[in-house]
């Protein structure tokens, strides 16, 4: 084990170092050569890394299940990436880097990933060949054991160089472990932490047809693909219609688009994006005063999530329904944690049912789930702000700026103060600070009239005893409830304005600020295509300006990789 | 096989309202019960129904709009009157004392001096001890120690198991014993399992109002394993209505508990026939908020905790009522309060400490030959034609029971399943 730890940090340096060496040797196989697991090396011409997109933990799992098997265990902490304000966790993948910490988690995991791999019980589905002597090196067999493998964890052939590096390391770690497959083990755990696997890397050369524009290439499409719908790495026919050049055909690419939106495996893509979009990761934080919120426990804060999502890919998915129904729809999925909550039956002792509430139940869509009302809330209380932000930001796409660092929230947080007994009224006496005014008029005109569920989004109708008035405005629509709130959201041209955007900026990992005339022109493909979310995801996955780079001019030589020689 | 409770789908519940006489917020009375004004000025903490036809609540409840009502039981105790007039002479002595009286005052005497401690503990130990490793618990029968002493008091809480009028004396199937009266003023009252074991330091306690034994089996039921449901079907009027069906069952489903160990209301369970499970399917009326049953055997599953085969954790039992009813009192914050009553197996009143074999009797200090003297001293019940001898003491235990979605088990399966 020793000698194994030894090797190890080497195949961290040496993987690190092949990073450009192998990106650029992708970039530049001929079109011939791609078919194979191996491309072969040659002079650069022109093609360029344009990103690095980190992988998410959710992108890594569902990688690592896709090439190995889902009953490889992955277990480790992920160093998590950091979201940009007012953008998407997709947009900070482009930023993030690893710590050293980080780093030492990833070899934490890939030395448990590549030991699972080449144990006894699992070697056989990966090594095509037999060793000449299981306890030595053996040259033949780990190229043909190492090559396909580096495919799918690259998301492109192996350059010749990269494949001599994990051959020989095999080979290195072979002897002192006096065996064949430890060798493997040692070369597979260093193309784990390669960033060649952390990130997606993409790579683009000179579009002809749009001079000023680089365009992506195949390999780089079918992970965009991949990853943009699937929320996983590209499988073997992705890899291949990109060996094949076919992903530059746009008709080819909509053909495997659609293929793509029609699989199973969209409910998967579908999941992310809204993970991504409804900030999920406040799940992993929330807490709740337990004795002020009995309903509150660790199955309830795990199935808040899990039933927003199910209503939603039931929803968009499995009904194809518009999207704006999100806001509107009194369908949903219980568990017997979250019936109490909701103070609703549920039959199945165990596990997930469809519920649908009664016609003028006040939980119309979304916004009257539990998991939106908690996350949006305090600890100890509702929030009307916070609500009101999230309803501005992620559903409207109109950032709101943060409150000031001096701000007293004392009347606020009076929530037992029988004077000021309900939100609304302590959020009034909060307000007559010119300051904090002209925030608190854009959010909480909204998120009061979510004030009939509590911190973690039981219904309630009286604080302090006093009844809770849920009306509430939105850019002058006066409506009540989370119910009238789902209809003037419905209705608003912001709120699928808004999901365009951000199906946009998810696939391009990059905000879609500066493209206003291209949203708008999604946006109107969108409504005519009735709000679908297949129908976006397929228009996006197949817009050409996905797969476009503009070249910021003083960017060009900076960016340009030409190491390949050295 | 949905029977969801009452006519509405969501209800609103403030925390712990059951436990007391804690009014309902306002507006958040969604469904069945709680969409009603109280139905009586008060009831008693931990008491037994106060009201009956001859006293009316004040206002009664609108029914269910579908005639269904579930509940899940949270409290499920030994009703015992707190105080000391029950047992006057302090609660029954423990094994030690037990046997240290056998002997005469000189020995006693001698032993109780801390010098011959080793030799009291050995002595008394083997007091509980017989041969071919018989222990005084494990099989009491084989054991003749002088009977616990009971209750002496008047009050007891309980049910008139032999009819309105009668007054313990005894007939074909019972035999004659002395009936308690209620701290309500209620006549008739038969609870003579309360008055062989009603001055145990297990029932009693130290300070008179209530020992581990009623702690323990609330910790056995906040634990989930004797979880027991109440659905009611067929409920149009808490005045007056005949026929109302009543299915008291186990369920495997545990309660969910808030952070201080009360039970939550309006959470779901399911009636099934898996594990050992018990399905009452019983009838009854409601009369002024009161609902009564007829007699009927009672079953319910009773689990000493988790452990295996060899342990007396994890051991099966029940609570079987012979001619068991229920009588529960309809609450203004939407709860049951009330009692299950009914004739029980003289050898299931010890059950427990009976498992505990050796350790009950050693470490715990229980005499269960002691206790089963006493119990048959008091036996009232199940009259063996034969030998004229009741076999089975009358009991009760005291329910509170929470609003809760109750699914009962399918039609289909209930009847594959027997």
């Amino acid at each position: 084990m020793k000698s194994i730890r030894r090797l190890s940090s080497l195949a961290l340096i040496c993987a690190s170092a092949s990073l450009l060496a192998g990106t650029v040797a992708s970039l530049t196989a001929p079109a011939g050569a791609q078919g194979t697991a191996v491309a072969s090396a040659s002079p650069i011409d022109a093609p360029q890394i344009v990103a690095m997109r980190r992988l998410t933990e959710a992108q890594y799992r569902n990688a690592i299940a896709d090439i190995f098997g889902p009953d490889i265990k992955v277990a480790g902490r992920f160093e998590p990436v950091v979201r940009p304000v007012h953008e998407l966790i997709a947009s900070g993948s482009r930023e993030a880097a690893i710590s050293p910490l980080g780093l030492e988690q990833f070899d934490s995991m890939a030395r448990n990933i590549a030991a699972q791999v080449f144990d006894e019980k699992h070697s056989g589905q990966f090594i095509p060949c037999h060793p000449q002597d299981n306890a030595k090196a053996d040259d033949a067999c780990a190229t043909a054991t190492l090559a396909p493998l580096g495919r799918y964890l690259f998301r492109r052939p192996l350059t010749t160089q990269e494949l001599v590096l994990y051959v020989k390391m095999a080979g290195l770690a072979a002897g002192p472990t006096g065996s064949f497959n430890g060798g493997l083990e040692l070369a597979l755990s260093a193309m784990l932490v390669s960033p060649n696997f952390l990130y997606i890397v993409e790579t683009a050369q000179p579009d002809p047809a749009h001079p000023g524009v680089l365009a992506l290439d195949n390999y780089s499409r079918a992970a965009r693909l991949s990853f943009t719908l699937w929320n996983s790495t590209p499988n073997a026919v992705l890899l291949d219609a990109a060996a094949a050049g076919r992903l530059t055909d746009p008709a080819q690419l909509a053909e495997i688009a659609r293929g793509m939106v029609a699989s199973p495996r969209f409910e998967q893509g579908v999941r992310a994006f809204f993970t991504d979009m409804l900030l999920f990761e406040r799940f992993d934080n929330l807490s709740k005063d337990p004795v002020l919120f009995p309903y509150y426990n660790a199955q309830v804060g795990q199935a808040m999530p899990e039933q927003m999502l199910r209503t939603i890919v039931d929803e968009l998915v499995t009904r194809g329904g518009d999207y704006r129904q999100l806001f509107t729809t009194n369908r949903t999925w219980m568990t017997r944690a979250l019936g109490g909550l909701y103070q609703v039956p549920v039959h199945k002792s165990a596990g997930w049912e469809p519920y649908t509430f009664a016609p003028g139940d006040d939980r119309a869509g979304i916004l009257g789930q539990a998991g939106f009302l908690a996350i949006y809330s305090q600890t100890g209380r509702s929030s009307p702000t916070l609500r009101g932000r999230a309803v501005r930001e992620l559903l409207m796409c109109q950032p709101v700026p943060n409150p000031p660092g001096n701000v007293n929230f004392t009347a606020v947080q009076d929530t037992k103060n029988k004077a000021v007994p309900t939100a609304r009224i302590r959020l009034s006496a909060h307000v007559t600070d010119d300051n904090c005014a002209g925030c608190h008029k854009l959010t909480d005109p909204v998120g009061l009239s979510l004030e009939r569920f509590d911190g973690i989004g039981s219904w309630r109708t009286t604080e302090n005893g006093a009844p809770i008035d849920p009306s509430g405005n939105l850019d002058k629509t006066v409506f009540s409830g989370a119910a009238g709130l789902g209809k003037v959201l419905a209705e608003s041209p912001d709120t699928h304005q808004c999901a365009a955007s951000r199906a946009l900026e998810y696939a391009r990992a990059m905000p879609s600020d500066d493209d206003g005339d291209l949203v708008e022109a999604l946006d109107k493909q969108f409504a005519a295509d009735g709000y679908s979310i297949k129908a976006l995801f397929l228009r996006v996955a197949t817009l050409p300006e996905n797969y476009q780079v503009k070249i910021p001019a003083l960017q060009t030589g900076a960016t340009r990789v030409s190491m390949a020689n050295q | 096989m949905s029977n969801m409770h009452s006519n509405h789908d969501r209800r609103s519940f403030p925390t712990g309202w059951w436990r007391g006489a804690r009014p309902v917020a306002s507006g958040a009375l969604a469904i069945g019960l709680l969409a009603v004004a109280p139905i009586a000025g008060h009831h008693l903490v931990g008491g037994s129904p106060a009201r009956s036809a001859e006293n009316p609540p004040a206002k009664l409840p609108a029914p269910p709009r579908d005639g269904t009502l579930g509940f899940v039981v949270a409290q499920f105790v030994s009703p015992i009157v707190p105080g000391n007039d029950a047992c006057p002479h302090g609660t029954a002595p423990r094994l030690r004392e037990e046997y240290l009286r056998t002997l005469p005052d000189a020995e006693q005497a001698r032993l109780r001096l801390k010098d011959n401690e080793k030799e009291l503990v050995s002595r008394w130990h083997a007091y509980a001890l017989g041969p071919n490793e018989t222990n005084v618990c494990s099989q009491p029968d084989m054991f003749t120690h002088t009977p616990y002493p009971g209750v002496e008091s008047r009050y007891g809480w309980g049910l008139n198991l032999g009819g309105r009028n009668a007054a313990g004396a005894g007939d074909n199937t019972t035999c004659a014993h002395d009936k308690f009266q209620s701290p309500t003023g209620e006549q008739g009252i038969d609870n003579q399992e309360y008055r062989a074991t009603g001055c145990t330091l297990e029932m009693r306690g130290v300070d008179g109002n209530g020992g581990d034994a009623l702690t323990g089996m609330q910790q056995f039921h906040n634990s989930g394993q004797w979880t027991q449901v109440i659905l009611l079907k067929g409920v149009h009027s808490f005045v007056h209505q005949d026929n109302v069906e009543v299915i008291y069952a186990n369920t495997a489903d545990r309660p969910i508990l808030d952070s201080k160990g009360q039970f939550l209301p309006g959470m779901s369970f399911t009636v099934n026939d898996t594990g050992a499970r018990h399905r009452n399917v019983l009838h009854g009326r409601i009369d002024n908020g009161v609902l009564t049953t007829e007699p009927a055997d009672i079953k319910l599953a009773q689990t000493w905790g988790q452990g295996g085969p060899r342990d007396i954790r994890g051991n099966r039992s029940a609570y079987h009522y012979h001619k068991g009813r229920l009588r529960l009192e309809f609450q203004p914050d939407g709860s049951l309060r009330g009692l299950v009553g009914g004739y029980r197996n003289l050898f299931d009143v010890i059950v427990s400490s009976s498992l505990g074999g050796e350790g009950a009797a050693i470490v715990a200090g229980i005499d269960c030959s002691a206790e089963m003297a006493s119990l048959k001293k008091y036996a009232d019940g199940m009259r063996d034609p034969k030998t004229g001898q009741c076999t089975a003491v009358s009991s009760a235990m005291r329910i509170g029971a929470i609003p809760a979605f109750v699914a009962d088990l399918p039609t289909a399966q209930r009847t594959a399943s027997r």
